[in-house]
């Protein structure tokens, strides 16, 4: 099951690759993503710096690694929103080397590169994200392009942003009074065919 | 213009500021004589207080009376809030135009840009002056009269609506340029439409003619704490102004003639603003242009602005 699944993304992973597609790593047989064919060049904010248990190994040297789905302890209490319960930890973390990640086919992918992680499911959207059209620029408008990386603004595991309170709204003009928006009531479209099949029947 | 009328015209201005020194210097000696510590418009001469009125426009001065204008701003900025500020008049840059595009679909309406932009462009934060303005909007819809930029609910974004930001749209064909009668805005080379704020007669044509309310009347002095006054200015930005002029965005021209990004993209969390050069082909704006879904505020009314809309 999970070999087909591996089979199904190394196949979007080359179409979606540079057409001169870099040759597979010898050691490890993967083939590198290296980004899209007139995408320009931009570098990624690191990532693993801002994590606060890394590196971790600081405790996961000592530990067997467990592939059991089991009840999460402190300090890994996470919820999984992302997926709706259908992925466990090893979805994205690697097994046997928990300071690296792992993508859809298998490949070991740095926390600096988390976006070859994420691009592997929402590849349209790791696309956008590539050319400018999602996500957020550091510094400059100017050609050197540095972006964040996904998981700066989105928790993989609950990667839906949360709603939060907006900052305070215009004041009114001294001397006037807020008037709230003209709403004509319409009906709606359906609504109105509605009606006239209501009409028609009478 | 010949030659020897310019000379001519010189040597009325050279004559005519002489003229105003002697004033001031006068008059500041009779204030010193009658042992006031101070002439009353606090300036060291006429001149100095009132060099401002005698300004050209800006396209028409000399570099000489720029740098004496910048450095009149400056230190009228000492003089009013005890701060030093840096004022400067960076110049375009070549094969640039600028264009803008904000993902409504991203947008959660937080105002974090309206906010950021107030503090950048040291506005008035007493005159309800605010360059950009959140609209809120049913979804399915896009009637105007309808939206509300007044909305403050307890979280964003609310169910069902969604959020435009609107401000400037820097138009290729501006509409408020065409209305100004004396030449006080005009469009830079690098498509950001500018006021000269000095030459500004405060009439309001312009704010009449913009059909997105982006232009704003300082009906006060804008009055600016001077522990938050941003000493980054430019002369056609956000130096600080005068009343009874018009104000609106200018692409953070102190910011991003130099490459950096406008305080509203820095300040968005959500990544939905995205500034670029339209003129370069491998920029983010252009991939925007060319692959998504777009649509420009107004387009049928032909102002062309160059700040666009555009969903995922």
């Amino acid at each position: 099951m999970i070999r087909t699944v591996a089979g199904l993304t190394a196949l979007t992973f080359a179409a979606l690759a540079v057409p001169p597609v870099t040759a597979a790593d010898e050691e490890t047989g993967f083939t590198p993503f290296t980004g899209y064919a007139a995408a320009s060049e931009f570098s990624v904010v690191p990532r693993q710096g801002e994590l606060v248990f890394f590196p971790c190994s600081q405790c996961h040297e000592f530990m067997e690694p467990d592939a059991t789905i089991r009840e999460l302890m402190s300090p890994h209490e996470v919820e999984f929103k992302h997926g709706q319960g259908r992925f466990w930890c090893y979805a994205c973390h690697k097994l046997d080397n928990r300071e690296q990640l792992v993508a859809v086919n298998g490949e070991p992918v740095s926390f600096d590169d988390s976006h070859l992680v994420c691009g592997g499911c929402h590849g349209l959207r790791h696309k956008d994200w590539a050319f400018g059209a999602h996500g957020k620029r550091q510094t400059s408008w100017t050609e050197d392009r540095v972006i964040y990386n996904c998981t700066h603004c989105h928790d993989a595991h609950d990667p839906v942003i949360k709603p939060r309170e907006p900052m305070a709204g215009p004041g009114v003009r001294t001397g006037l009074e807020r008037v709230a928006p003209e709403r004509h009531e319409k009906p709606k479209v359906w609504q109105r065919r509605d009606s006239q099949e209501q009409k028609h029947e009478q | 213009m010949s030659n020897d009328s310019q000379k001519a015209g010189d040597k009325f201005d050279q004559a005519r500021r002489g003229f105003l020194e002697k004033l001031g210097k006068a008059a500041a000696g009779a204030g010193a004589a009658s042992a006031l510590p101070a002439p009353a418009w606090g300036g060291a001469s006429f001149l100095e207080a009132f060099g401002d009125m005698f300004n050209k426009q800006y396209k028409k001065m000399t570099r000489k009376e720029i740098d004496a204008a910048l450095s009149r701003i400056r230190r009228r900025a000492l003089r009013q809030y005890g701060v030093e500020i840096d004022c400067d008049d960076t110049p375009p840059q070549e094969n640039v135009v600028f264009g803008y595009a904000i993902n409504i679909s991203t947008c959660q309406g937080y105002r974090d840009c309206v906010h950021a932009c107030v503090k950048e462009n040291n506005l008035g934060r007493d005159s309800q002056v605010e360059y950009i303005r959140v609209l809120e909007m049913d979804q399915g819809t896009r009637n105007l009269e309808e939206a509300d930029h007044y909305y403050d609910p307890d979280t964003v974004p609310v169910e069902g609506k969604y959020y435009l930001p609107v401000q400037c749209m820097q138009c290729d064909d501006p509409p408020c340029v065409k209305a100004c009668p004396v030449e006080a805005t005009w469009m830079e080379p690098d498509g950001i439409v500018v006021i000269d704020y000095d030459w500004c007669i405060g009439c309001r044509y312009c704010m009449a003619a913009c059909p997105y309310w982006a232009r704003h009347f300082n009906w006060s002095q804008p009055k600016l704490p001077p522990e938050e006054i941003n000493t980054k200015t430019h002369y056609l930005g956000n130096r600080p102004r005068p009343r009874g002029v018009v104000e609106k965005c200018h692409f953070c021209i102190q910011r991003t003639r130099e490459g950096g990004q406008p305080a509203c993209m820095e300040a968005c969390p959500t990544g939905a603003r995205v500034f670029g050069n339209l003129l370069d082909p491998d920029s983010e704006i252009r991939y925007i242009l060319e692959n998504k879904t777009v649509f420009r505020l107004k387009e049928d009314l032909g102002t062309e602005p160059k700040l666009w809309y555009y969903t995922d």
